[in-house]
């Protein structure tokens, strides 16, 4: 999956002598938290509420009035990524720097923006249920074909996989999440049991040796 | 004035042989009702059209149902869920369907006309099938139709889910349907098929709040499952007040059932039934259609629904199975029926973690209740 696919293309910028306080209001209006700062095309900052927030509370010890410029208070240089980045160096970035967004830059200009909320879409997507199925929890072990010998099994019964997802596991062994289409699970994971896989769901599932 | 909808064609929905959604289970039933003098004359149902059927399915899933039926177009057939393990094409299978459908249907109009108030349609159920797309061993939405029906006209209609399964074909239909209340009481998508019916799931704009989802642990009793009804059910039909309620009557929550992990047992089963018909009596107009559905053991599922029948007629329940039904069905089926009709006392070995179980449908009754507050005013 890469940025292109997640990313939002309608964009909401603002130039760098945007007043704060217009600022806050378009984030209000438009129930968004960040905006790119534009000048002459190109990005030169970005704004978050945070930074709103943080730059005009009473607390700070120089707080900022509405009526000054984003340009004083934006964050540059910004960090971005590439429309054809993978999702999971996007997703690296933002978690070591803490940040909640990154805008999509293609050609020096600003093509679109990718959110925590694209984030989570994205994983939601490659973990959710998006058709009627059922849920196969098997551990395998960590070689070539392992995979291939199982859904081969489901093919033979004609059963449809809608989803893989799998992870790492300590000990050289390799869960894999399958949501299938079936409702008949047990008989299933009964012959894929017996074909030497490990099922952890669903359980009590006694292999006929 | 109660009723009972069969048509011996039913069986004409017929998966193949070893599908376990099998036409002999309503079958022993009768037979059972018939040899102890308890059944009376079902009404038989008209096949509906296809074009019925336009109100809930789009036309073109039902030209490739119709089709793929008679053994055509069968490629086709695979995009739309049909020609899979769960949906096998069988022939007739459409036609089967339609006259199903044609019973609950019928079940439907007797509660609108007020020809009767408590119906049990001995088939139907098939509440995975979707607008496009067949699932689950449902090709057409019985139910969604019935409730259509009750809809139209100007009813406020209580859909309740029994079966183990989430009922999301049913749910889609009505997602912002502010005139039907769906419940659904299913072990958790994390575990089971269809991978839905999670509490945050709501429904959208005027149906908010109106589609309610009870995702239980897997291993739930039945005591728990009976504190849901009190705790979820019951605030739900004295708030809602429907005209009817359907209740989609899957019998798969038994703890013998080959697919799925709830631990019901008949005397469970009896209490629900029981506690849902009075229910019906306070807040439901004193209307419900119960519907067959889910339910694949194959020698527990029959005596699930004779308790049924004979709970909704008021009759008494024996403790024994009939010798002649016993024999003559062991034989067709393969398998040995018990003795008696409710299952021993215990059924199965206590569950270790029952107490964690238990306190877990609580939480999910408190934040069902908390979500939908705002909105139940």
């Amino acid at each position: 999956m890469i940025i292109k696919e997640i990313m939002k293309h309608k964009l909401t910028s603002i130039s760098p002598d945007t007043k704060l306080s217009d600022a806050y209001r378009i984030m209000q209006e438009k129930n968004i938290r960040h905006l790119p700062v534009i000048d002459n095309e190109k990005l030169v900052g970005i704004v978050t509420d945070r930074d709103l927030r943080l730059s005009t509370s009473r607390l700070a010890v120089h707080p900022f009035e509405p009526g000054e410029a984003v340009k004083n208070i934006m964050s540059h240089p910004v960090k971005t990524t590439h429309p054809s980045d993978p999702i999971e160096s996007a997703a690296e970035l933002m978690r070591e720097l803490k940040i909640g967004c990154l805008p999509v830059v293609e050609d020096m200009k600003l093509v679109g923006i990718v959110t925590i909320t694209d984030m989570l879409d994205a994983l939601l997507l490659l973990t959710g249920v998006h058709q009627p199925s059922g849920r196969l929890d098997v551990r395998l072990s960590n070689r070539s074909g392992e995979l291939a010998k199982l859904a081969s099994l489901l093919a033979e019964r004609k059963v449809n996989i809608h989803s893989i997802l799998t992870y790492p596991e300590k000990d050289k062994t390799v869960r894999l999440v399958l949501r299938v289409g079936t409702i008949e699970m047990r008989t299933l994971a009964e012959a894929i049991c017996n074909a030497g896989f490990e099922v952890i769901w669903p359980v009590q599932i006694a292999c006929v040796k | 004035m109660c009723e009972i909808i069969y048509h011996p064609d039913y069986k004409k929905y017929d998966l193949g042989p070893g599908h376990p959604f099998d036409p002999v289970r309503a079958e022993m039933v009768l037979d059972f009702l018939e040899k102890t003098g308890s059944l009376k004359e079902p009404l038989k149902p008209e096949p509906i059209t296809p074009e019925d059927l336009e109100a809930i399915h789009d036309k073109s899933y039902i030209q490739i149902v119709e089709s793929a039926s008679c053994g055509k177009n069968l490629t086709e057939a695979e995009d739309y869920g049909l020609g899979t393990l769960d949906n096998p094409i069988a022939k007739g299978m459409a036609e089967g369907a339609r006259l199903q459908i044609g019973g609950t249907l019928l079940g439907a109009k007797l509660l609108i006309e007020n020809k009767a108030n408590k119906v049990l349609q001995l088939g139907g159920g098939f509440h995975h099938a979707h607008r496009n797309l067949a699932a689950g061993f449902c090709i057409y939405n019985d139910l969604g139709l019935a409730i259509k029906e009750l809809t139209k006209e100007g009813l406020h209609v209580a859909y309740l889910d029994l079966d183990v399964h989430h009922g999301d074909g049913v749910q889609e239909i009505f997602y912002s349907d502010e005139n039907v209340l769906t419940i659904s009481l299913h072990e958790s998508g994390e575990y089971l098929f269809p991978g839905t019916g999670w509490l945050h799931e709501l429904g959208n704009s005027m149906g908010r709040s109106l589609k309610l989802n009870v995702p239980l642990e897997p291993f739930t009793e039945g005591d728990s499952y009976l504190e849901i009804i009190n705790g979820i059910v019951e605030p739900a039909l004295k708030w809602f007040k429907p005209d009817a309620l359907i209740v989609q009557a899957g019998a798969d929550a038994h703890f013998s059932d080959p697919l799925a992990d709830l631990m019901l047992t008949t005397r469970d089963f009896e209490n629900v039934y029981k506690r849902v018909i009075e229910l019906v009596d306070q807040y439901c107009n004193s209307k419900v259609l119960f519907t067959l559905g889910g339910g694949y053991s194959i020698t527990a599922t029959p005596r699930i629904w004779i308790i049924l029948y004979l709970i909704l007629f008021d009759l008494k329940i024996p403790d024994k199975l009939p010798e002649d039904w016993r024999m003559q069905w062991q034989e067709k089926i393969k398998k040995e029926l018990p003795e008696f009709l409710h299952d021993p006392i215990p059924s199965f070995q206590p569950i270790p973690r029952k107490k964690e179980i238990e306190r877990h449908n609580r939480e999910l009754i408190q934040r069902l209740m908390d979500a939908v507050a705002p909105y139940w005013i």
